[in-house]
Order: C-alpha cells, then sequence, then structure tokens
C-alpha cells in the first residue's frame, strides 16, 4: 500500500515514513534495529544502499505539542501581529555585524545549494520544434541558518575523514513557519540567523571561499539559465511491495495449473553447494522513500518573479510538492567554462549586484518562447 | 539583633604570642546575621504559636458547608476551625483538589487551607473560570510572596537581604514586585543570574508547598521579625486595620514566612512557569534606596507556546513597574495605603 506523500503548504507533513516512526531519537542511543538494505541497482553484493527510517541523533526535537489553547481571539490576533512585526525586515538583509568577503569563483570552490519545492512538469519546445519536459521547481522563502567552518565541522558525527578539511557546513532552511508549532530547541537554532523558523532544513558541503553569512536570503539568482545543477529528493513512497513491482520479476501464468504462486518470486538461488541465498537477493519489501540524485540537468527558464527555476528533464525524485535540494552538478564534463565562471553569483545573487532589474523571464537561447512567431517547418519528404 | 562575642580560644591556640593574641582580640561581635538563621527563627516562633492557638480548641464543633458548582451540589458537615475548603474538596471530587486555587466562603476570598469558621455557602475558584479576576489577583500577590522566598534564598551568607514590601497585585502592569533591600552593592543581575532566581521559584511548584494562614498577636510578630527593620515599621500600622486590632496576618509556604494581607492561592504546585525579569533601583520616601525586583509568572493550568512566553510577555515585565513605592503614611491622617499586602 502507497502511503501518501503529498504534502500541504501550511500543514504538518502526512505520510512521510521517517516521520511516523515515532521514536524521539536521544543523543546517547541511536536504535539502527529498523534500518532496511536494499540493493542497489546494476551492482552486485556487496555494496548497499543502507534507508535509515530513524532521525539522525544530531537531530533536535522538531515539533511540540504544546499549543496556546487558551488566548482570546482578540490576543490570538495580537500574538500573530507581533510574528508577522518580528521577522518582517528579515527578508533580504543579512546580520548587522558586517557582510563577510566576497570571494571570486575559481575551479573546485564549491557553492552552497538551495531547497526548491518540486511543483510538477511542463512540456517546453525548442526552436527546431523537439519537445522536452522540463521539472518546475520554487526556490521558497530560503535563508541560510548556519554556517559550520571545516576544523569544526571536521569534529562532527556525520562527517566523513575522506572530506579531510576541505568542506564547511551551510545550513539552509526553507519556507517560514509559525514559531508556535516548534519546539524551543528548534526554534533557537535560527535565533543566530534572525529569521523565522523554518519547515525544512538541509546541509551543503561548501568550500571555506564560497560560505554564506547566516542570514542572508537565497534567491533563484544563485543560478542562471544554462547552468547544470544535481537534484536530490525522496522518491515517492510505495510501502512495502511484492517481486514484480519492485524488481519487474516476471511471476508466473495466471492459468494453466500455477498453484498459489502467480506473483510470487519463484527461485532463491543456487542450493546449498553455492552457499544459499546471496546477498542481495531481490525480495519483497519497502520501495521508495530513499535519496535519489539526478545529475547534470540543466536550467532552461528561469522566473523571478516566483522563483521556479525550470530544469530540463522528468527524473527529479519525489511526488510534487515535496522538497528538492537543487546544487551545482558535479559531472566533470558539465563544469563551468572560464568565462562562465566570472559571471557566477559567489557566494550568493545580492541584490545590489545588478543595476537594472533582471526581467521576469529567462531563457536559454535554444529554447522556444511563445512570445515569438510561430516556428515554420520545412515539410518532410515522404 | 543578639550579640555574641567572638570565640578567643581559636586565636589563643595559634602559635602566635600572647600579646598579639590580646592585641587582636575584640570585645564585640564580627559574626554577621544570615537569612538562614532569620527564617529559622520566624519558622521557630511560627510553630510555638501554632500550637498555642491549636491547644486553645478543646471542643470540636460541628458546621454545615453548602458546596455550590460543579461536580455535585451538597451539604458537608465538617469541623469548626478545623477543616478548611480543601478538606470540603477532598470529599467531593479529585479534580476540586487539584485545580482550585482559591475559595469563596459566603462570596468573600478564602484560603484553601484556612479553617472554616461558621455555617457557610462554598464555592472554588480554578484559572479556566469565566471570570477569574479575583483569582488572578490571589495568584499574582502568591507570586510576589514566592520572590520574597527567591530573594531570602538565593544570595550567599555574607549578604542579608532585607525585605521591605510589595505593592496590591495589578496583573495588567505585565508583572508582579518584590521590593526590598538586596545589599548587593553596585552589582547588576545578569540575565543569567536572573534565570538562577527563576530556577529557585520554578523549583517549588516540584516541591507543592501548601501556603498555611496564620493570625498572630502583634508581640509574636514583632518577634518575628525584629530582624527586618521595614517589617517592624510596618506591623503596628498592619496590626491597627485588623478586626481585633491587635493582630497580624502571617502565611508560611514551606520555610518561607511573611507578612500578607489578602489571600493566597492553595499550593506551589499550581504556578507552572516562573520567572524572575528585572532589578530596578527605587527610592521610597520612607525607607529609603531599594531595589524592585519583577517578575513574571503563568498557572499550570495555562498551556502558553515558550515562544509566546519569552518573546512577548518576558520583555514586557523586565519594563520598570510603575507600582505604588513603598511608604509608611502616618495611622492618624489615613487609614488606608499599608505598604505590605
Amino acid at each position: 500500500m502507497a502511503s501518501r506523500t503529498v504534502l500541504t503548504l501550511g500543514a504538518r507533513p502526512l505520510g512521510l515514513s521517517h516521520n511516523l516512526c515515532g521514536n524521539l531519537t536521544t543523543l546517547t542511543g541511536l536504535e539502527w534495529s529498523s534500518v532496511c538494505v536494499q540493493q542497489v541497482r546494476y551492482r552486485r553484493f556487496p555494496k548497499f544502499v543502507v534507508r535509515p527510517t530513524t532521525r539522525r541523533p544530531w537531530h533536535v526535537r522538531k515539533w511540540t505539542e504544546k499549543k496556546d489553547e487558551f488566548l482570546d481571539k482578540s490576543n490570538e490576533q495580537f500574538v500573530r501581529e507581533v510574528i508577522a512585526d518580528k521577522y518582517a525586515k528579515t527578508s533580504s538583509s543579512p546580520l548587522k555585524d558586517g557582510p563577510w568577503e566576497r570571494n571570486p569563483y575559481l575551479r573546485g570552490t564549491r557553492r552552497s545549494g538551495v531547497l526548491a519545492l518540486k511543483l510538477g512538469t511542463l512540456i517546453h519546445w525548442k526552436k527546431d520544434g523537439t519537445p522536452f519536459t522540463v521539472t518546475v521547481l520554487q526556490v521558497l522563502d530560503n535563508h541560510v541558518i548556519n554556517y559550520v567552518p571545516p576544523e569544526v565541522y571536521a569534529t562532527y558525527p556525520s562527517h566523513c575523514p575522506h572530506q579531510g578539511l576541505r568542506f564547511g557546513l551551510q545550513v539552509v532552511g526553507s519556507l517560514s513557519c509559525d514559531p508556535r508549532q516548534f519546539s524551543k530547541p528548534y526554534n533557537n537554532l535560527f535565533v543566530k540567523a534572525g529569521v523565522p523558523p523554518k519547515r525544512w532544513l538541509t546541509r551543503f558541503l561548501v568550500t571555506p571561499d564560497a560560505a554564506i553569512q547566516p542570514g542572508t536570503a537565497l534567491n533563484v539568482n544563485h543560478f542562471k539559465v544554462g547552468d547544470y545543477v544535481d537534484t536530490q529528493g525522496r522518491t515517492r513512497d510505495y510501502g512495502f511491495q511484492g517481486v514484480i513491482k519492485r524488481w519487474g520479476m516476471k511471476g508466473m501464468p495466471k492459468s494453466h495449473g500455477t498453484t498459489k504462486s502467480e506473483r510470487k518470486m519463484g527461485a532463491t538461488g543456487g542450493g546449498g553447494d553455492k552457499d544459499g541465498i546471496w546477498k542481495g537477493k531481490r525480495m519483497p519489501g519497502m520501495m521508495g522513500n530513499y535519496l535519489r540524485t539526478m545529475y547534470g540537468l540543466q536550467i532552461c527558464r528561469i522566473n523571478t518573479r516566483y522563483n521556479l527555476l525550470y530544469v530540463a528533464g522528468v527524473g527529479v525524485p519525489g511526488l510534487p510538492h515535496t522538497f528538492i535540494r537543487v546544487s551545482d552538478t558535479v559531472l566533470p564534463r558539465k563544469q563551468r567554462t572560464e568565462d562562465q565562471m566570472s559571471s557566477v553569483a559567489m557566494p550568493t545573487w545580492f541584490e545590489e549586484d545588478e543595476e537594472d532589474p533582471l526581467p521576469e523571464e529567462m531563457f536559454v537561447d535554444d529554447v522556444f518562447q511563445f512570445t515569438e512567431p510561430s516556428l515554420e517547418l520545412e515539410a518532410e519528404e515522404s | 539583633m543578639a550579640t555574641t562575642i567572638q570565640n578567643v580560644q581559636c586565636l589563643l591556640r595559634s602559635s602566635m604570642s600572647r600579646r598579639f593574641q590580646k592585641f587582636c582580640s575584640r570585645a564585640y561581635s564580627t559574626r554577621k546575621l544570615t537569612n538562614a538563621e532569620v527564617r529559622q527563627k520566624r519558622i521557630n516562633l511560627y510553630d510555638a504559636e501554632k500550637e498555642r492557638q491549636l491547644a486553645q480548641l478543646t471542643r470540636v464543633e460541628k458546621i454545615e458547608v453548602q458546596h455550590k458548582g460543579v461536580p455535585e451540589e451538597c451539604t458537608l458537615i465538617m469541623n469548626k476551625d478545623l477543616s478548611t475548603p480543601f478538606n470540603c474538596a477532598m470529599h467531593i471530587h479529585e479534580l476540586l483538589m487539584t485545580r482550585s486555587a482559591l475559595a469563596l466562603v459566603n462570596g468573600e476570598p478564602w484560603d484553601m487551607h484556612r479553617p472554616l469558621e461558621r455555617d457557610c455557602e462554598l464555592q472554588f475558584l480554578h484559572f479556566q473560570d469565566e471570570d477569574s479576576r479575583v483569582l488572578n489577583n490571589a495568584f499574582w500577590r502568591t507570586c510576589s510572596f514566592i520572590l520574597g522566598h527567591v530573594l531570602e534564598t538565593a544570595f550567599k551568607d555574607e549578604y542579608y537581604v532585607e525585605l521591605c514590601s510589595f505593592p496590591p497585585p495589578n496583573v495588567s502592569s505585565g508583572s508582579f514586585v518584590y521590593d526590598a533591600a538586596l545589599n548587593i552593592g553596585d552589582w547588576n543581575l545578569s540575565q543569567t543570574e536572573l534565570n538562577c532566581l527563576s530556577r529557585i521559584g520554578y523549583r517549588l511548584s516540584f516541591a507543592d508547598l501548601r501556603f498555611q494562614r496564620l493570625q498572630v498577636p502583634v508581640s509574636v510578630a514583632n518577634q518575628m521579625f525584629a530582624d527586618n527593620r521595614f517589617k517592624t515599621q510596618q506591623i503596628s500600622a498592619i496590626a491597627a486595620k485588623s478586626k481585633s486590632g491587635s493582630e497580624v496576618t502571617v502565611y508560611r509556604a514551606g520555610d518561607h514566612i511573611d507578612l500578607s494581607s489578602g489571600p493566597l492561592i492553595g499550593s506551589t504546585a499550581q504556578i507552572g512557569r516562573y520567572s524572575v525579569c528585572a532589578v530596578h533601583d527605587i527610592e521610597s520616601p520612607t525607607f529609603g534606596k531599594l531595589q524592585r525586583v519583577q517578575g513574571l509568572a503563568l498557572p499550570t493550568q495555562l498551556a502558553m507556546h515558550s515562544w509566546t512566553y519569552d518573546s512577548i510577555l518576558r520583555p514586557r515585565a523586565a519594563k520598570l513597574n510603575a507600582g505604588p513605592l513603598p511608604e509608611l503614611r502616618k495611622p492618624q491622617h489615613t487609614q488606608k495605603e499599608i505598604p505590605a499586602h
């Protein structure tokens, strides 16, 4: 049974199995007993994808049950006005204690990414008439929450030794919410940045020259049309599925004497001589709801008014209304050229960088815009 | 103030010459009075007075108490001068025991642990009532009382804190107040130190201390508060206001005893959040330079999100409370405006 992963803005998320676990993680002991081990396609054992369904040990308790239950309507209205006034000014400016220095983009620099909301898919056409699908991502109310320099990040439990001291940690949050739906430790995470508490948080590993000051707003103009990005999100959750849906096995005929085995796996291995069932044998289990990255997708269009990224490709993981991490691609052949490096928004785009206001819509050159005259294609010879 | 001659034997045992020891010995006391000693003395006097008053009750007489309100209206036969509204609640329902903070005896606000004196009509008040104005004032008064406890127990022994008084409760001012001479010199209490004070008040709710009321004669009261130069001046004025003319109302919660007139709530367990928010310097015409300590509290029954409490209510409670300064007016001119309430 597939559990729903559709999120409604303004309501609590439903259906994400890692939230339904119900265990509040403690910093002392993380029970990893609910880990599922799933085979990675096209690789033989012992390579596995580990899908933990419990919260990371360093996460603070996020939601709270405590509400302002006994406030009058007028008092509730007053509190909402105070919240709005308090956070009204934090839309664009970073912290008051001096802006951080801005370094040039060099080969080997890794910038922060953004947290975008997947809205859905559309079709666009190229100027030669070929259609292609685009996924629309909205960079929704992003702010940088924290930056941890490499020396400090190296002491964190999530730090991997192969990362060395190359990267610092940038925490980015999306979608400001009423602070009263969160717990006190969660709200305290946002005090440094001076922004309202965000519903979603993520981390990006950045090189120290691309560190962004906490409190800075991230815009869709962090990217440019024509940039290649990696999008990472959680795939849609199908729940516990059998082998036919999960692995595409063929099953058995539905008649001609088949006894209770129409959708079964059938054989499991080569017997005792071949050491029984090998690790990674495809079997029924939890399908979907794992992190998946689509690499090297081109941004073919940007809308600056609604902060939309139109990304070419249909494989951005997750259902509409899931949050996607969008960052500069790691693919070697789609890196920026030397002239493109000079025009990169480093560490991010600020409004004062532009003398003239940016147009509302920006397209890649070979995308057909419907404001132009129709294409005239020559008839193919039969 | 009791004076003791310093124990000179410890000096004599040292290896210094006798002549030098005699030179060093003093004839006056260098041992300072501490708040802990004074509080212990008050407790001893309170216990003695309470025993004396109990001994005067030789006969147990019965009274009829009519309970009005939820969960049922009933008549209880209780003991005169012994049974309290809390005892009546024990007979009716556990909900009344836990949530009732104040009682109305014939319409008059009455402490939960104050003995009933005659046949009466009894009602219980709780914080989620339609009209809880009387109870709110009692709650605010209780919080000021607790603030006195916090100030007397928080500081080190070398700092002798003298409590002065607190003004009548004004919930809409945003804070409750206790005026006292903290005698800490120019030290400005930082936010961390205010949090330490808050924690002392907050922990009292776990101790579940009941507020016991006692009417003591003026002589006993004078003995109790002999070490507090402000209270000694106030006692005669308070006694003149009382029914008999020579009695003063005193409340006890755990180890803390203080003067107060109006009703206090039933137990410290009904205090949910407690914070000491600010200390301001004030100047009283009668009592001189004092500190106005301000705090904020919420009952256990009223849940509030930490954001609303910390970001809206606490900054407001830190602003200087404009309540009346402690002042002792001469009794022949007016009968009202007595400092301690």
